[in-house]
């Protein structure tokens, strides 16, 4: 048996191999966790941003949807104005047109103004000067005419005058 | 043959060998599957963003759409808001007539989005320009306003009867609420 006179020295289980060996796995294991929390995280949040971004789509989608329809119902009331405002004007201009038609010498003491006709009461010195200053224009304008006459006190002469578009030419005008 | 290998390395190679097959175990059982679930939710994320960015763009012009609508009907808009007031109507055209009196209002069936009056009236003129007056002045009015046949026209001495109809448009409530409700949702 042999014998050693020196001091024995001291044994590490954690020796320079080992640590760096285990300094190697902690690192490795280390990495594969922060990898791994990394993925569950970003999974996480990709799946909240997806949920938050769907909402505000369909918000916006809701939004839209009410804004179009809100166009659209302003873009109606502005053609149903126009027109209004156009039916208004183009009525007054027949009015001033046919008030310009009468001429000084026939007095009207009535008119009716309807959709398709004109009936119109008045005096007149004599059937000459209402057919030619009253009759021929209004026959220009309306498909049918017709006229009646009666004595007025004063040796004048009262008349009716109804006059009519026909239907069938409005529908083929417009 | 007598391989020595010492102890100390034996129990190393085992441990370096474990720690191997526990980093191929956990990478293609938890880590790949979670990549791919990772590059699947971040394409479909951003395919969400590019849609909501397309949608707030839209969302944006529509509005820009709208507000210039509404800034340049502000006055047709209040006018089919506003309730056919018939003194109100009278009070702002009596320097047109002599005399002004809405006789009857009635409302007309029902129509999808707009309210019709019909609305007789009686008044009292001195000349057809008056009238005149008053057909210009219609279009200016706080209503929507449509003058309608039959009109008539009757002298008696120096001034003139006349009384005609007119339709008065506004927006059918029923339809607003319905709207209004929706937007709410």
């Amino acid at each position: 048996m042999k014998h050693s006179y020196i001091t024995p020295r001291h044994k590490s289980a954690l020796t320079q191999d080992v640590q760096l060996l285990l300094s190697f796995f902690t690192i490795t294991i280390l990495m594969l966790f922060s990898t791994y929390t990394f993925l569950i995280y970003k999974n996480y949040v990709f799946t909240s941003e997806k949920e938050t971004v769907i909402i505000e789509k369909n918000q916006l989608k809701v939004s839209l949807s009410s804004m179009k329809s809100k166009i659209e119902y302003i873009e109606k009331q502005k053609m149903l104005s126009e027109g209004i405002y156009t039916k208004n004007i183009v009525l007054k201009d027949s009015m001033v047109n046919l008030f310009d038609l009468v001429p000084t010498r026939i007095t009207l003491s009535e008119a009716k103004l309807q959709e398709k006709g004109l009936i119109l009461y008045g005096i007149t010195p004599n059937k000459d000067v209402y057919n030619f200053m009253l009759q021929a224009p209004l026959r220009s304008i309306f498909h049918r005419t017709y006229s009646s006459f009666y004595p007025a006190k004063n040796g004048w002469l009262h008349f009716v005058s109804t006059n009519y578009i026909d239907e069938e030419d409005i529908a083929s005008e417009h | 043959m007598n391989i020595n290998i010492p102890r100390q390395y034996l129990y190393l190679s085992v441990i370096s060998l474990f720690l191997f097959i526990f980093v191929l175990v956990f990478s293609f059982s938890v880590l790949i599957p979670n990549g791919k679930e990772y590059r699947i939710k971040r394409l479909d994320v951003k395919k969400h963003y590019k849609e909501l960015r397309s949608y707030r763009n839209l969302h944006d012009e529509t509005y820009s759409i709208l507000k210039e609508l509404q800034g340049k009907n502000v006055r047709i808009i209040t006018a089919f808001d506003t309730t056919f007031n018939p003194k109100k109507f009278e009070k702002q055209n009596k320097v047109y007539f002599s005399d002004l009196s809405v006789k009857e209002i009635t409302l007309e069936e029902p129509q999808e989005e707009f309210a019709v009056y019909e609305v007789n009236t009686s008044s009292h003129i001195n000349s057809p320009k008056s009238f005149y007056d008053f057909l210009d002045s219609v279009n200016k009015s706080n209503w929507i306003i449509a003058i309608n046949f039959p009109i008539h026209f009757k002298r008696d001495k120096d001034i003139i009867e006349s009384s005609f109809t007119m339709k008065v448009y506004c927006n059918n409530k029923e339809r607003v609420s319905q709207d209004s409700v929706s937007v709410d949702k």
